[in-house]
């Protein structure tokens, strides 16, 4: 019998607002966290954006780091968070000596990076500064966030984009399984950065508008930033320390499209593998599922590729589904982790976000939640995490009983 | 196994014959690229993209193997040739007229998706990005995978390239590198019983150098493949390990050949590999100490170190 994995702690900061409660009040109230920038130095005021509404400065003050870790908005959001899921599972300074932490980020400090960068090339990395683009990389982005919580045995980064946090919180619970560590302290960061909105923008995916997962109409993403993180636990573990469940994670899949490098498949094979794979994993059956927080970022391929995914799993019965990349924007390798932290909502306060911005199906019985539900018994999730280059994850999390 | 580097491509000729490397800064010697992708592609793939589907199909073939059941890659830098040219372009005209390939190819996962894509693969595809122990995440993912008994053959990576910007951005923040370079290795690691088996994988972080000494009991008869180089800076932490052995192994080392990037450490498991496949102990490898040699090892232990983590491969003849 493999072990089972718990979740005995969450932390999570998103354009919503920072904590557990504030993001449960404002998905329960469908306040939209999405706005014009204000944050990120950009020209591109015409794409609306989910920020986290704090500047480096303030963050930066309230965790004590000066220069350079104090522009480095990832490290910043994902402390923040970091210190909010240790603190839930009263974790002490020796559970983290124990214990890993597995990051999921891809932009890492690129926010630095792009701002010192046109010195640094111009001078030929002759400049002061170019031992600062040393901070881009996204292992640096982690040791610097793993601090905030302590000297953990074991820490690493996984970086597949899009689904960077739900391969992370993968990876924890794989070691958790084998016996490595009791405890994995595992999720994902990332800031808005000039580079990966442009990026976006290239592609020709970012709405001018509030975005409209799983709408007909809809016409591309808003992109948002953020951080969380959940403290797995080994049941073992959270018996001794009389910690208290908040869930389990019951399943796991990771597949690859094997596709393209930025759209997926038209029958959505990755996204089915990975939500088939991680039912099997869970011993469950497509009708056990209440909920899909699906990964709907709002663009006219993934949302009708995932549908075409869920339709091969459940047919014509399709559970209830939303987006919340509808109100927190698509926080990228955050997201997986942010909405992982927003299924436990679902199941410990009943609470079914609203997919905002929805009014016409892309065809007949495709209808996500419209209306906030608060009060649904849901005993399993599926959480989707869909990235490029086809790395497709899905989590499930289930109601822990003993 | 299969490796490009400064040596000789897709060869183990080093092992006879080895490049010597003076230059502080040495790219890579690339393969002809036409057996493993069409010109028309290589044209729209960077260099880091190139070298890892020539090392994962060359390791796939030496295996014998197609379509592996996994994916995992190691990188510390991804595929930062894009990503500065992506930069540059954003510094030179700013925020307009970008161009959407540089983007597309520019993350750490492209490596692994791309070969994923070109073969066909659907199975589990996974990429690590911790600076120099990426390749140690990705290998010990893959032990974990292969010790459930989920998936029998697993393409394991570890590409970094290195633009000379980066190189002397690594320069100025990494004192302690010898000749700065770039690796590309990829190995075909399996649950089938082979020449060389994994014992173990071991990463540890906020180690000291007297616990990794203390995990080392167990190695008394085995050969350690270590992360020295001859300078002080880099290899103090070594032999600050060393020094708190109460035996004395033989070591072998390999940055000598490979120089230094963020996936270098996997050359040092792809030459103790080749060391225990092949028998031999190439002269090139041999790290000065008093030790009696060894002629034909049967065990090789690689320990690597970055700042604050050490890292530990236990590597057996079978």
């Amino acid at each position: 019998m493999s072990k089972r994995v718990l979740i005995t702690g969450v932390g999570v900061l998103s354009a919503l607002g920072r904590g557990i409660d504030r993001t449960c009040d404002a998905l329960r109230n469908e306040e939209s966290g999405i706005g014009e920038v204000t944050y990120l130095a950009t020209e591109h005021h015409e794409f609306p954006v989910g920020e986290v509404k704090f500047g480096n400065a303030e963050m930066a003050g309230e965790l004590g780091v000066g220069f350079p870790e104090s522009e480095l908005r990832t490290v910043l959001l994902g402390a923040l968070a970091l210190r909010e899921a240790v603190g839930s599972a009263s974790l002490s300074d020796a559970d983290i000596r124990g214990a890993a932490f597995v990051n999921g980020t891809t932009v890492g400090g690129m926010d630095l990076t792009e701002r010192l960068f046109k010195e640094v090339y111009e001078s030929e990395g002759a400049s002061e500064s170019t031992v600062n683009l040393e901070y881009n990389y996204c292992g640096i982005t982690t040791e610097l966030t793993a601090r905030h919580a302590g000297k953990f045995a074991f820490v690493t980064t996984s970086s597949t984009a899009c689904s960077s946090g739900a391969n992370a919180i993968i990876l924890g619970a794989e070691m958790i399984k084998a016996g490595l560590y009791d405890i994995v302290v595992a999720g994902g960061a990332e800031s808005l950065s000039k580079f990966h909105l442009n990026g976006f923008n290239t592609l020709m995916i970012l709405s001018q508008e509030r975005c409209r997962p799983f709408d007909r109409d809809r016409n591309g993403i808003n992109l948002g930033e953020g951080a969380a993180y959940l403290v797995l636990e080994s049941e073992e573990s959270a018996r001794r320390r009389g910690a208290t469940p908040l869930a389990e994670l019951s399943g796991y899949g990771n597949a690859c499209d094997a596709f393209h490098q930025t759209a997926t498949s038209d029958n959505g094979e990755g996204a089915y593998r990975a939500m088939s794979e991680a039912l099997a994993s869970a011993g469950l059956n497509p009708e056990d599922i209440g909920y899909v927080n699906a990964h709907g970022t709002g663009t006219p391929n993934n949302d009708i590729c995932e549908l075409a995914a869920m339709r091969r799993i459940w047919g014509n019965n399709l559970p209830r589904f939303s987006s919340t990349k509808s109100l927190t924007g698509h926080t990228t390798s955050a997201s997986g982790a942010i909405e992982a932290a927003i299924s436990i909502l679902t199941l410990r306060k009943g609470l079914i976000p609203a997919n905002a911005g929805f009014s016409n199906p892309i065809e007949a019985g495709a209808e996500p939640v419209k209306e906030t539900i608060h009060d649904a018994e849901v005993r399993h999730v599926v959480d989707n995490s869909f990235g490029f280059g086809g790395n497709d994850s899905s989590l499930i999390f289930s109601r822990y009983d003993d | 196994m299969a490796q490009v580097s400064c040596q000789e491509p897709l060869s183990e000729s080093w092992m006879e014959s080895a490049n010597i490397c003076t230059e502080d800064f040495v790219r890579s010697v690339e393969p002809a690229m036409r057996p493993f992708v069409s010109p028309i592609e290589a044209r729209r793939m960077s260099k880091i993209l190139k070298r890892s589907v020539a090392t994962g199909k060359t390791a796939l073939a030496k295996a014998g193997a197609e379509c592996p059941d996994a994916i995992i890659t190691g990188t510390g830098m991804g595929c930062i040739d894009n990503s500065e040219k992506f930069l540059i372009d954003m510094a030179r005209q700013g925020e307009s007229c970008l161009k959407p390939t540089l983007f597309m190819q520019s993350t750490h996962n492209t490596i692994s998706s791309l070969i994923a894509i070109s073969l066909g693969c659907h199975g589990y595809n996974n990429t690590y990005s911790q600076g120099m122990i990426s390749f140690e995440s990705a290998l010990l993912d893959a032990w974990l995978i292969i010790k459930r008994g989920k998936s029998c053959n697993i393409l394991v990576g570890a590409h970094d390239e290195t633009t000379p910007l980066l190189a002397k951005v690594l320069r100025k923040a990494h004192p302690e590198f010898g000749f700065i370079s770039e690796t590309s290795m990829s190995a075909l690691v399996s649950g089938e019983p082979g020449a060389v088996e994994i014992e173990s994988v071991e990463i540890k972080s906020n180690a000291t150098p007297e616990e990794i000494a203390s995990t080392l009991d167990s190695d008394r008869d085995t050969v350690l493949m270590l992360g020295v180089a001859g300078i002080e800076l880099n290899d103090s932490p070594y032999k600050a390990m060393l020094s708190r052995l109460d035996f004395e192994p033989m070591l072998l080392q390999y940055k000598n050949l490979f120089g230094f990037n963020f996936s270098v450490s996997a050359m040092g498991l792809y030459a103790a590999y080749a060391v225990l496949e092949s028998g031999n102990v190439p002269e090139s490898l041999l790290f000065g100490n008093t030790a009696t040699p060894v002629e034909t090892p049967k065990r090789i232990t690689i320990i690597n170190y970055s700042p604050g983590t050490w890292s530990v491969i236990r590597l057996k003849h079978t």
